[in-house]
């Protein structure tokens, strides 16, 4: 008995493996023309599948064919064009975003693939707040974006380049701040244009590794003295942070949602809601590695993050407490004068 | 001048500045409240009328300053006269009027050492505190102000001067100062002969002598030598008939 579930066992392991080998081989054959940018002269770019962002993707793991499924032995010389994958194939895998994303108005105006390129997609933290606005911009006019918000938004353009577009239009959930590194070119002393450092941009500014970039002692945690050693030294040499708030948890159910149009709900929760951050650092090919920022670095007064701060939510306490001294210093004229313009007040009733 | 004489001692220019400015103050300073503890002050319905006033308030109280300044300084030409204080001010006139208001007025014993003349309007406490408000507090705040209200189109600015945080730094430091200014400034204007003697004038123009003016000095020359008064001149000739009454002519 135990003989034949061990035979059996070893034909399921076989065929398994064969499995896997005919999927590797088809995979390695479609790679054979679709990692060639010769393909993008035969018949376009979207046949180009660049290998180094398409292997960090999970959908490396699956294989081609498990979303290409119309895809014959005979391709291409079958002389039809495959369709692109669709809703449902995606559905087949990310069951439940397919089905949130259904319920969105969004739905019937862009499919998976017209937001997400399925042979570059990586997850939300290896994403920049950048390029998620980027997205949207394919459909959204980015002037006529800022022209709508301006109407009922304060700051309106100062929104738009702090927040990616989901952290108001979808219901994703557990906000934190993301610092991306940009780079000032200055010409002749005056800025002229601000950009996200890439990743050669750096390789020309630090020696060593990335991130003792700001990670001095490469622990994997950035201190607040760290960051205030990053701004007093990187600054000089054009390098700014610039604070997004991106959600950790990322929702398809694209909408604008009711709580979205009062200020509060990202204005009002107090010193508490900005104790996580991380600084992204650039990885290449637009992916992006996170390490966690000391809890409340944001909160810091001046140095540690100079150019981030929300109205209502970053107040630094030792500020708050020594500008209120100053405004309790100012009672104590009125109470303290006022007491003793009381008690002595017969002695300029007498002289009158 | 005697007791209860009246002189004009604030032009309309002023006046409109002064509660144009006080209005808008009180509104920067309450908004301001709400804009940076919105858990616990909520006064103005939602944060962003709260934002939106205090932008509004903002730009009321800057051209308010603009007008000020063009005033007293191509107008009455008189800011510096006005508002810096003398070496004679700076060397004995800043004790003696300390001295009075912390030590000479509660014990009654001495008249305030200051007089009120349009030409003279501020005593030289009065003239260093206006002057560090007028001249450094105000601007900075206005500044700063503008370089919040416009961060995208001013950010290079913004990033010269020390980043955002700077900038709301300095803001929030000055607008506590202004709040104690308020406390202190509204409390030293009830300290006339009467709570509201130095309010009233605010608001007409004119203010009374005081009691205290009408000492021994003032009956020695009972008519001060002011030829400064074109103003006052005019008061003499075409006062209304109820500040003859009041001056008990």
């Amino acid at each position: 008995m135990v003989r034949i579930v061990k035979r059996i066992a070893w034909i399921a392991g076989c065929l398994l493996l064969t499995v896997a080998v005919v999927w590797g081989m088809e995979a390695r054959e479609c790679a054979d023309c679709h990692t060639d940018t010769s393909i993008i002269e035969e018949g376009g770019c979207y046949l180009y599948i660049d290998p180094v962002q398409y292997s960090r993707t999970a959908h490396s793991e699956v294989g081609c064919p498990a979303c290409h499924k119309s895809v014959t032995d005979d391709h291409p010389d079958d002389g039809t064009r495959p369709p692109l994958p669709s809703r449902t194939i995606c559905g087949d895998c990310h069951e439940d975003v397919a089905k949130e994303y259904r319920a969105s108005a969004h739905a019937a105006n862009a499919d998976c693939v017209d937001c997400h390129n399925p042979h570059r997609v990586r997850p939300v933290a290896a994403v920049s707040g950048f390029e998620m606005n980027r997205v949207c911009t394919k459909c959204h006019d980015p002037k006529e974006v800022s022209r709508t918000h301006g109407v009922w938004l304060p700051q309106a353009e100062l929104h738009i380049e702090a927040l990616p577009c989901i952290t108001c239009h979808t219901g994703s959930k557990n906000y934190v701040i993301t610092f991306y590194i940009l780079k000032v070119e200055k010409h002749g002393g005056a800025m002229t244009k601000v950009k996200v450092a890439a990743l050669e941009d750096l390789k020309g500014i630090v020696s060593g590794k990335l991130g003792t970039l700001v990670d001095a002692d490469g622990n994997g945690t950035i201190s607040l003295a760290e960051l205030r050693a990053f701004n007093a030294s990187y600054r000089k040499k054009g390098l700014e942070l610039w604070g997004m708030m991106t959600p950790e948890h990322v929702s398809h159910s694209l909408e604008t949602l009711d709580n979205r149009w009062d200020c509060t709900f990202c204005h009002a929760s107090g010193p508490s809601a900005m104790q996580t951050s991380f600084l992204a650092f650039p990885e290449g090919q637009g992916s992006y590695r996170r390490v966690p920022i000391e809890r409340g670095a944001v909160l810091d007064a001046i140095y540690g993050t100079p150019d981030f701060y929300m109205i209502g939510v970053t107040r630094n306490r030792t500020l708050t407490i020594i500008g209120l001294i100053i405004a309790a210093a100012g009672l104590t004229v009125p109470i303290g004068h006022g007491s003793l313009r009381l008690l002595t007040m017969k002695n300029r009733k007498r002289r009158k | 001048m005697r007791a209860g004489e009246k002189i004009y001692l604030t032009p309309t220019p002023v006046r409109i500045w002064h509660w144009l400015n006080a209005l808008g103050i009180v509104t920067l300073c309450v908004t301001g409240a709400e804009i940076r503890f919105p858990e616990y002050v909520q006064v103005f319905g939602s944060y962003k009328a709260a934002v939106r006033l205090h932008n509004t308030a903002g730009i009321v109280v800057a051209l308010s300053y603009l007008m000020w300044f063009v005033y007293y300084a191509f107008v009455a030409r008189s800011l510096i006269k006005t508002y810096v204080p003398t070496a004679k001010d700076i060397l004995g006139g800043m004790v003696r009027q300390a001295l009075y208001y912390f030590f000479y007025f509660f014990l009654g014993n001495r008249p305030n050492p200051h007089r009120q003349t349009p030409e003279n309007k501020f005593n030289p406490l009065q003239k260093a505190s206006y002057m560090v408000i007028m001249f450094i507090l105000t601007p900075l705040v206005i500044v700063t102000g503008i370089l919040l209200m416009n961060v995208v189109p001013l950010r290079a600015i913004v990033l010269v001067i020390g980043g955002l945080k700077v900038m709301v730094a300095v803001h929030w430091l000055l607008a506590c100062a202004f709040c104690a200014f308020l406390f202190i400034h509204i409390y030293l204007a009830t300290m006339g002969h009467t709570p509201f003697a130095h309010i009233k004038p605010m608001w007409t123009g004119w203010e009374e002598i005081e009691p205290d003016m009408y000492d021994e000095e003032a009956e020695a020359q009972p008519k001060v030598a002011d030829e400064t008064s074109n103003v006052l001149q005019l008061q003499k000739e075409k006062s209304p008939p109820h500040l003859k009454k009041a001056a008990g002519e």
